[in-house]
């Protein structure tokens, strides 16, 4: 407690010093010509979410526009490679947290939300609440779905003449030793698991072993469970020929490999990834962080970061593009998705990764 | 004679090709039974010689000849050789009997006569208590004694010496020069030493090898080496000399078998007295004195060529003294009995004419 | 010998007769010699007490939490988190794989270093530092760019299998990556400089006349190496298998990279329960297990070096 409070002397310290260096610009020149009459918004704002491509597509489709209607706030982007990191820099901070808001994996965030990590929010503070889709909300008014994404299966175009229907492909012995695969915990070794548990008729959440002896054949044929550089690369390098990822990031990466990679939601259905934005508790910045989060549900920001990384919005009034409307995952029913209640996963998530572990690959 | 134990023909070593060589034609005879110092400056080729004769290096040319068996291309490990290293070379994974018997295990011998070979090793160097030892808790002394027990335990054809001594302080090395010498007598290994120090040659060898630029000089017993040199490096390296040139006169008649005694003169000195090989009438020749033949007159009166005292050093045995005679200093060492002049002092310097030597004309190189 | 003098004179080789000095300087000098001790080693024990000792002891405390399936820690004091992986069996493969994957890794990397140490230690060409430089150039280079080098090199389109196929020696591609042997290869590969390097520095006790002694002495070259120069370069052989064992069983980004998931040792095991599952008490047990295996290896190490009487 002692260090803690220490360092919020100091931070206070360090306010006084940014205000009076302001004053001081002030006082010599004339106000900063962008910032519009009404806008009293001003200040930091902390965010935790993905990096690499993620971000750089964020930053441009709703940071920049964000920043540029509210010239007075700074944004500091904290880039975590998974929901998972993000959730311990989160626990790291204690009671005195830096951050914000986080966009993270729903069902690390609903632990999260449990915790008391987060705080709840209304459309009193984000009125852009109002047009979240029903499906995408959180119970206890916690932080909404911010966008939508699905599981896909990924192949090589210049193996495939014409696009594989089925999960099943990946079983085809033709193909053996040129599959990539992603194994729990990862979200995607998870969705597979659900997906494989429903082809094989059973209900994952009673059992999985009838998926896990179906994964197991497929074993033999997995070149890596690691795919390197990632599971998108992997088919652009020619390592592998069938692999697993996400639709948004699968339609990004196939605009730039020339044709060689192409993705397919099969028929058998999918499961949603879901990523929602969340109000930390005790926020430092609570004001602009809900100003910030009310940007991100609108239909502007929710249109820019469809067009840009191919998620689906999680509002009704988005209004997309057709060319961006048909490689979005659909969100109205029309695709299967079997259905992984964040709470359920976080309850068998290591399990499951223990029975990957044992019986799939290292059986 | 009969056939010498070891013979050395045209024995020639080149490291690289274009440079000189270290070991240039060397022909050499040792005598079963003696011990053969190698001795020479740095650089001389006595070391390569030496390794040469043990295997552990390929002459370039010539022929290593060893009871009449002409043993050049056999390797190190055949040829029965003993050797003591320059650092000893125990190995420091074994104790001192382990050490000791490990030719005889090299060799196959069965063990209870590899450790009677032991014990009698150790015992002939006097250290049989310290079988058990390890050997870095040795004293170089011991170290040295445990390297020659483990050389001469397997009876080697030769004993090769490698700077034995240089590693131990001056006393010790006095002592164990008589103690090397006794065990040499006493086992009748034929020995090659090799040394930089002309003292250690003199002392224990029966011949010494005197070699300089990859030659040998002069070859030969240790007081004929010193008293009758045959080059001015020879002279000059063993011992301390005056050379003085001199011009031949006059044949005196014969002294001893094979020499004459001459009348010469020598700058500064005047016409003296000195002993050479026949012939030498009219020549010029470099004439050796000993320092410790020349005699100091202090006596003004008494006969000799005067000289001015430059210095003189005072050791207790002797006393040194540098002499002006002419433009050239002579060095003169007296016993300490008599008056002892002072620098300054003139004072007349003579010697008997059968110690200044005409040095033979040497050859052209 | 006459040494009376308490004056540090440089030693001769040989010279090392001198009896251990004694009297009131030598207590003194002894004494400040201590403090001096203290005082030079007061930073760089202090830097190790943070850096090294609190996290460790911190990681160790974390063992004794328990992890709760969310991803939350559960503060509290038990030894259900250290016992789980003892009565797992799959963690006892883990395990022992790992001890397996170190003494594969070592013993390959060790043979293979061996020649090159002696070789370089012994050269006396005039290139032989370039060699030197050669040898442990690799160390310039990243351990991550050099792992994915051979995943390149070892992949089934990769340099090894075209040049077997092109030559007819395999039709299908060797699995030479995504698996063990890959992570072996690397391994070896990219530890081979420390292998090397630790040699060479403890190769300075053999002195070359000593192999000269024992083939005049009638050895062999065989016995030579077998009885002199394998003996005396047996204790830096040693402290190389076991630096190289040690890296091995912690290293984490070249198994990670080159066993593509398949491979599961303790350090992807650790990694996997921390980032992935954000189990720290499992993963802080883990890593006592690891920490265990390295005692052992350690003691075990120590052992045989003072039973070959070979540490001095």
């Amino acid at each position: 407690m002692k260090l803690s409070a220490a360092r919020r002397r100091l931070m206070i310290l360090a306010t006084f010093a940014v205000a009076a260096l302001a004053l001081a610009g002030c006082g010599t020149s004339s106000p900063a010509p962008a910032k519009s009459a009404g806008d009293d918004l001003s200040g930091d704002l902390n965010l935790v979410a993905y990096a690499s491509v993620w971000q750089e597509q964020f930053q441009k489709a709703v940071i920049d526009p964000f920043v540029k209607l509210h010239p007075g706030v700074t944004v500091h982007y904290l880039a975590k490679r998974s929901s998972a990191e993000m959730l311990s820099a989160l626990q790291a901070e204690g009671a005195t947290p830096t951050t914000d808001v986080a966009i993270m994996d729903q069902s690390v965030a609903n632990a999260a939300n449990a915790a008391r990590i987060f705080q709840p929010f209304t459309t009193k503070d984000v009125p852009n609440l109002a047009h979240v889709q029903k499906q995408f909300l959180t119970p206890g008014n916690y932080g909404p779905v911010d966008m939508a994404d699905a599981v896909a299966l990924l192949y090589d175009k210049s193996v495939f003449s014409k696009a594989p229907t089925s999960w099943n492909t990946y079983w085809d012995k033709k193909y053996s030793g040129r599959v990539a695969m992603v194994d729990p915990p990862s979200a995607l070794g998870i969705d597979l698991t659900a997906i494989v548990s429903t082809m094989q008729g059973e209900d994952y959440h009673t059992s999985i072993d009838k998926a896990i002896a179906r994964l197991k054949d497929l074993a033999p044929s997995v070149q890596s469970w690691l795919p390197n550089p990632d599971e998108y690369q992997t088919i652009i390098t020619g390592q592998t020929v069938l692999s697993i990822g996400q639709n948004g990031r699968g339609q990004y990466y196939a605009d730039q490999s020339g044709g060689k990679l192409g993705l397919v939601i099969p028929k058998e259905g999918t499961a949603y990834q879901l990523n929602t934005v969340n109000l930390r508790k005790d926020a430092p910045h609570e004001k602009v962080a809900k100003a910030f989060i009310d940007y991100s549900l609108s239909p502007a920001a929710q249109r820019a970061f469809a067009a840009a990384l191919f998620y689906a919005p999680s509002i009704d009034n988005a209004d997309l593009p057709a060319e961006v409307q048909k490689r979005v995952v659909r969100t109205d029913g029309s695709v299967k998705v079997v259905d992984l209640d964040p709470t359920f996963v976080a309850s068998i998530r290591d399990q499951w990764t223990d029975r990957w572990k044992r019986e799939v690959i290292g059986g | 004679m009969s056939t010498p134990k070891l013979a050395l023909v045209d024995l020639t070593k080149r490291y690289q090709p274009g440079l000189a060589p270290a070991v240039d034609h060397l022909n050499m005879e040792v005598e079963e039974g003696h011990l053969v110092a190698l001795l020479g400056p740095s650089g001389c080729g006595k070391t390569t010689t030496l390794r040469m004769v043990a295997g552990l290096m390929d002459p370039t040319a010539g022929r290593i000849v060893v009871d009449g068996e002409d043993i050049t291309s056999i390797p190190v490990h055949r040829r029965g050789m003993g050797m003591v290293f320059q650092s000893y070379a125990l190995f420091p994974h074994m104790n001192v009997a382990a050490n000791v018997a490990f030719g005889l295990r090299m060799r196959r011998l069965p063990k209870s006569e590899r450790l009677e070979r032991v014990r009698r090793a150790l015992d002939m160097v006097q250290l049989g208590y310290l079988a058990e030892r390890e050997t870095k808790a040795l004293s170089g002394g011991q170290q040295q004694r445990i390297a020659l027990a483990r050389a001469l335990v397997v009876e080697p054809t030769l004993l090769l010496l490698d700077e034995p001594l240089s590693n131990l302080d001056a006393k010790l090395r006095e002592s164990m020069r008589g103690e090397i010498r006794a065990i040499q007598q006493r086992t009748g290994a034929t020995t090659l030493f090799v040394t930089h120090d002309q003292d250690e040659a003199l002392d224990m060898a029966d011949r010494i090898a005197v070699m300089n630029g990859g030659l040998i000089e002069q070859f030969g017993e240790p007081s004929e080496v010193y008293e009758r040199p045959r080059t001015r490096f020879v002279a000059e390296f063993i011992g301390r000399a005056n050379l003085l040139d001199a011009t031949v006169v006059a044949d005196r008649g014969p002294s001893g078998a094979d020499e004459r005694r001459y009348d010469v003169q020598v700058p500064g000195f005047g016409a003296v007295g000195a002993v050479g090989a026949p012939g030498l009438t009219g020549a010029t020749r470099t004439m050796l004195v000993r320092p410790h033949r020349v005699q100091v007159h202090c006596d003004p009166g008494a006969s000799g060529s005067p000289g001015t005292v430059e210095s003189v050093s005072y050791t207790g045995d002797s006393v040194g003294y540098r002499v002006r005679v002419g433009d050239r200093a002579q060095l003169a060492e007296a016993p300490t009995d008599g008056r002892i002049a002072a620098p300054g002092d003139v004072v007349r310097l003579d010697w008997d004419p059968a110690s200044a030597y005409l040095l033979p004309e040497e050859e052209e190189r | 010998m006459s040494a009376t003098t308490s004056i540090a004179v440089p030693r001769l080789p040989g010279a090392d007769d001198l009896p251990p000095g004694h009297g009131v300087h030598e207590h003194r000098s002894r004494r400040r010699d201590r403090r001096t001790f203290w005082a030079l080693a007061a930073p760089g024990l202090l830097g190790l007490a943070v850096t090294y000792l609190l996290p460790l002891l911190y990681m160790v405390r974390m063992a004794f939490n328990r992890g709760k399936p969310d991803g939350f820690i559960e503060q509290t004091f038990t030894l259900d988190t250290l016992i789980k992986p003892l009565t797992d069996s799959y963690y006892w493969k883990v395990t022992l794989d790992t001890f397996l994957m170190g003494l594969v890794v070592a013993a390959i990397c060790v043979v293979i270093s061996y020649p090159l140490a002696l070789f370089l230690t012994r050269s006396t060409s005039r290139y032989k530092s370039l060699l030197i430089a050669l040898a442990i150039a690799p160390l310039l280079t990243s351990a991550v760019v050099r792992t994915y080098g051979w995943m390149v090199i070892l992949g089934g389109a990769g340099l090894v299998n075209s040049t077997l196929m092109h030559l007819g020696l395999v039709t299908v591609p060797l699995r030479l990556t995504n698996n063990m042997t890959g992570v072996v290869i690397g391994l070896v590969e990219i530890f081979m400089p420390y292998a090397i390097l630790v040699m060479m520095s403890g190769f300075g006790r053999l002195d070359p006349r000593l192999e000269e002694a024992a083939a005049s002495l009638g050895a062999r070259p065989r016995a030579v190496f077998a009885r002199i120069t394998l003996p005396l370069t047996l204790p830096a052989l040693l402290s190389a298998f076991l630096l190289i064992f040690v890296l091995s069983i912690s290293s984490f980004i070249t198994t990670n990279l080159l066993g593509g998931g398949a491979v599961h040792v303790l350090a992807t095991e650790i990694y996997d329960q921390a980032t992935g599952l954000l189990n720290w008490p499992f993963a802080a047990a883990l890593s006592v297990i690891l920490l265990v295996l390295f005692g052992v290896v350690i003691a075990i190490y120590q052992t045989v070096t003072r039973r070959l009487r070979l540490d001095a």
